[in-house]
């Protein structure tokens, strides 16, 4: 008897399998999610015009949330725990190694055009896009790993298999890449036989909007330049909701292009967009004229991703006397006291953020480990006697404390002028550190400059935000001693691309965060690696590379004419809830 | 008249290449590079800034970029690529040139329309109340910045429950074939921007005409028409305001290159789809063929503005010589 039910099931999971097999997107009641209903067009605005339809040919964040409706990944996010899911691959083996990772594809998904998608367009899209060093939005630097690349290989049409030189456990999380069709890029691509940078031409703006071509819940459907995107429908989209309805439910999906973000406001709330993403700023406003009864909700959530500021002092500062106070940890510490993080929440966001984590966002369950107390309280009489103890203890007329070869302890703080947090924060800075003796000078860039200028090496303290990413092995090149973006200490950066950095010239904590991203980066127990990330976390907190200031909430305003509304992340690749949002 | 013409068309391609290398020089003079947006981007290692950096030329000696620019213009008529878009700058620009076109020409025609009479009007009568209250007006709306009205006419139709806040079509418009209604909608939506930009032209168009027509009102030649016994009405159109219109005619030429840069700020905040916003990235983030190709465009509209205004000053009035 138990053998007969056993028998039927094996058998109906194997039909399930041998018909197409769509994705049943349940278990987002806790999100509010209900079954919908087909039909209407949902608005959405657009920062500015995409500068390509071709994902990996310009990095774009425009150009991003067009693909992300257009294009899956092999896997994606939950929506409710960011834990990885099966997308285009339904299923997937990792050897016991950690060394080769083998997918199962979904069978009987069709591109947007009707091709049938196989595992061919999973490997001609890892090997002529993501790998493609030429390719200006690739992710080569992801499929080298130890200076050994990357074997891709095609088992049969619905498997696939990538061979790693040496374990990489953050691997799987990277592999949200949108699959790109390659009946409509190989001529384009290193396969068709052209240049391997050729295939940064694809799809230019004004290309026929039936060439792009994806397995995504929607496709293009025109594009009036500079003023919107219309995608439409899928019909072949691979999910359904519970009840088996075909999603998205959606017909149409305009994209409105508004540059201005008042702008974008005056038409959400004229009713020309149904959603949009808003930041701390403007809530005041548009949570009164909700409570004053506006047809939309304002709705506020913890944030994962995103990007936290902090400030930054230069280890390499060109005054010596600078760098020196700059490296040493007492000084950073003792400042850290200086910094007002409840009145800058309060009345820089409105109050809608919280306390940062150190290179993790506290709503990581997977990684965060809690550092509240480290950060320490906001103190003046603590901090100045804790720079008195330094022996920063003269003062000149103005009040400066003097630095030890006499010169006032005076720098230069850099900050983007053209953003609405930035210059308020600078500014409580300015004043809490002035109280103490430590006089501040502002010098405002343009935010998109920061980088450039931190790493150029010519600023004295930096105020900048980097993001967060669900696992910290995303965004070593910011937190490793010596990477690319670990600008604030740029001595062990190595002298070229390629050589390993230089361990002579770091303090002994930032070796063993040295040591900690390069041991944990190829340790495959989760376990493990959780424990390794949190010695990182902790010796970031009580050594400040940088010192955290806040961790801004997600808030957006979303009309009511609109169900099933759950956060939209921005560009996240393997992370879209709009395939399950439905007009009333 | 031919050949004064064409020496002048001769003379403006050294003043073009002029200006042209001068840009150059100072776009690579500002710090940071049309890679910086890209640091940030997980993504990018340094691997692909470099081959980025080979990929648009960006390595070679500026002096080879500017020359192989200017010989592709020359020799092809092409004026590079778009960093940002990968695509000629010409077919972006020529994406954009009908609404910049259609806009500038409105305003300016109807900034005109109603300037023009206004100045005469405040001159004829300089200390009767309605021209007092004109140029009160005048003032103001010389003193308010054209994207301060944007705001304001924006949050006027807000707060009247209107829908038109920008662009120039709603949203299911925008791409739709030309109908009745869709004329209707652009009507609805383009009368907040000729507020906003012609606004400004306006007041000051108005204080010109004003000026220039006392001017001419106490010249001799008009008491000599007047004392002719002529009318009134015969002297001010036919005598005085035929050479009091003269210093705005060369006005219209200057006012060329606001097609392009004009109205930056109101376009942006207005949300049209205009080359003032596209200049104003490309000067951000360093796409230099783009901003080159903009700022020598818009040079070239001084040039050709200030010829087309000498022909038609010589064609107006009967004292310019060309020699």
């Amino acid at each position: 008897m138990l053998k007969r039910t056993t028998l039927a099931l094996v058998s109906l999971t194997l039909l399930g399998g041998a018909l197409a097999a769509p994705k049943k997107v349940t278990g987002y009641g806790p999100l509010g999610v209900v079954n919908g209903k087909a039909g209407g067009t949902y608005t959405l605005a657009l920062g500015d015009s995409p500068q390509s339809l071709f994902y990996y040919g310009v990095i774009d964040n425009n150009l991003g949330l067009l693909s992300q409706q257009m294009f899956d990944g092999l896997v994606e996010f939950n929506f409710a725990n960011y834990k990885i899911e099966p997308a285009l691959a339904e299923s997937w083996t990792i050897s016991p190694d950690g060394k080769v990772y083998t997918f199962k594809l979904r069978q009987g998904v069709k591109w947007s055009d009707g091709e049938t998608f196989n595992a061919d367009d999973v490997i001609f899209t890892y090997k002529n896009l993501i790998s493609n060093p030429e390719a200006r939005a690739g992710d080569a630097g992801n499929f080298k790993l130890g200076g050994q690349p990357v074997e891709f290989s095609k088992v049969d049409d619905y498997t696939v298999r990538f061979t790693l030189p040496r374990p990489a456990p953050a691997f799987l999380l990277q592999q949200r890449y949108f699959i790109m069709p390659q009946h409509k890029l190989a001529k384009l691509s290193i396969d068709g036989g052209a240049k391997p940078a050729d295939i940064n031409g694809a799809w230019p703006t004004n290309v026929a909007p039936t060439e792009v071509v994806g397995t995504g819940p929607f496709k293009l459907q025109s594009y009036t330049a500079g003023q919107k995107v219309t995608l439409v429908r899928n019909p072949n989209y691979w999910k359904v909701d519970a009840a088996g309805t075909k999603l998205p439910y959606l017909n149409q999906l305009d994209f409105l292009i508004i540059r201005d973000p008042q702008a974008q406001v005056a038409q959400f709330l004229a009713g020309n967009i149904d959603q949009l993403n808003i930041s701390g700023a403007q809530f005041p406003d548009l949570k009164q004229k909700e409570v004053a009864g506006g047809a939309f909700k304002v709705n506020r959530f913890t944030a994962l991703f995103g990007s936290p500021p902090f400030v930054a002092y230069n280890f390499d500062a060109k005054d010596p006397a600078l760098a020196k106070v700059f490296s040493d940890v007492r000084f950073r510490r003792a400042m850290q006291s200086a910094v007002n993080r409840e009145r800058i929440i309060d009345t820089v966001y409105n109050g809608l953020a919280s306390l940062p984590g150190h290179g993790v966002a506290p709503a990581n369950k997977a990684f965060y480990t809690n550092t509240t107390r480290q950060l320490g309280s906001f103190d003046l009489a603590a901090a100045g006697a804790a720079l008195d103890a330094l022996g920063l203890n003269r003062k000149n007329a103005a009040g400066t404390r003097l630095l030890p070869g006499g010169k006032p302890l005076e720098f230069d703080l850099t900050y983007g002028t053209d953003s609405a947090v930035y210059p308020p924060i600078a500014t409580i800075l300015q004043s809490d550190f002035g109280k103490i003796g430590v006089k501040v000078n502002l010098k405002g860039i343009l935010s998109s400059k920061l980088l450039s200028t931190g790493q150029s090496g010519d600023w004295e303290m930096i105020l900048h935000a980097f993001g967060d990413q669900p696992d910290p092995e995303l965004r070593r090149p910011i937190w490793q001693p010596g990477g690319a973006l670990y600008y604030w200490h740029r001595a062990p950066q190595p002298t070229k691309d390629g050589e390993s950095a230089n361990t002579a010239k770091m303090q002994p904590w930032e070796k063993e965060i040295y040591t900690i991203f390069d041991t944990a980066a190829i340790t495959p127990s989760a376990s493990a690696r959780k424990a390794l990330y949190t010695r990182w976390q902790l010796l970031f907190a009580q050594n400040l590379p940088v010192t955290p200031i806040a961790k801004p909430e997600n808030i957006g305003v979303i009309s009511n004419k609109f169900g099933n509304y759950v956060y939209n992340l921005g560009v996240i690749p393997g992370y879209n809830p709009v395939p399950l949002i439905f007009q009333k | 008249m031919l050949t004064y013409a064409l020496r002048r068309i001769l003379g403006m391609i050294p003043t073009l290449l002029l200006i042209s290398a001068v840009c150059f020089l100072v776009i690579n003079l500002q710090p940071g590079s049309f890679l910086d947006q890209y640091l940030e981007d997980p993504r990018v290692t340094k691997e692909t800034v470099t081959a980025i950096t080979r990929q648009l030329g960006l390595d070679q000696p500026a002096w080879v970029q500017y020359l192989t620019w200017v010989k592709g213009i020359v020799l092809h008529g092409d004026f590079g690529f778009s960093f940002a878009n990968g695509r000629p700058v010409s077919s972006l620009i020529w994406e954009r040139l009908g609404w910049t076109v259609f806009l500038a020409l409105l305003t300016l025609i109807v900034s005109w329309v109603i300037a023009i009479p206004l100045g005469i009007y405040t001159a004829i009568n300089r200390y009767g109340p309605a021209a007092t209250v004109a140029n009160f007006l005048g003032y103001v709306s010389l003193a308010t910045p054209d994207f301060l009205v944007a705001l304001l006419l924006i949050a006027l139709v807000l707060n009247t429950g209107g829908s038109n806040v920008g662009g120039l079509f709603s949203p299911d418009f925008i791409g739709a074939p030309w109908s009745g209604a869709k004329v209707l909608d652009l009507l609805n939506h383009l009368w907040i921007p000729m507020i906003a930009i012609g606004l400004e032209g306006v007041a000051g168009l108005m204080r010109q005409m004003r000026a220039s027509t006392l001017d001419v009102i106490n010249q001799d030649y008009i008491r000599t028409a007047r004392s002719k016994g002529l009318s009134e009405r015969r002297v001010l159109w036919r005598h005085a305001v035929r050479n009091a219109v003269n210093p705005l005619i060369s006005l219209a030429g200057l006012s060329l290159p606001s097609l392009i840069s004009g109205t930056i700020i109101a376009s942006i905040v207005l949300n049209l789809p205009t080359i003032g916003p596209f200049l104003y990235d490309s000067l951000l983030n360093k796409d230099q063929y783009v901003a080159m190709t903009l700022l020598l465009f818009s040079a070239l509209l001084l040039l050709v503005g200030n010829l087309l205004a000498d022909l038609a000053l010589a064609w107006a009035d009967p004292r310019v010589r060309f020699e």
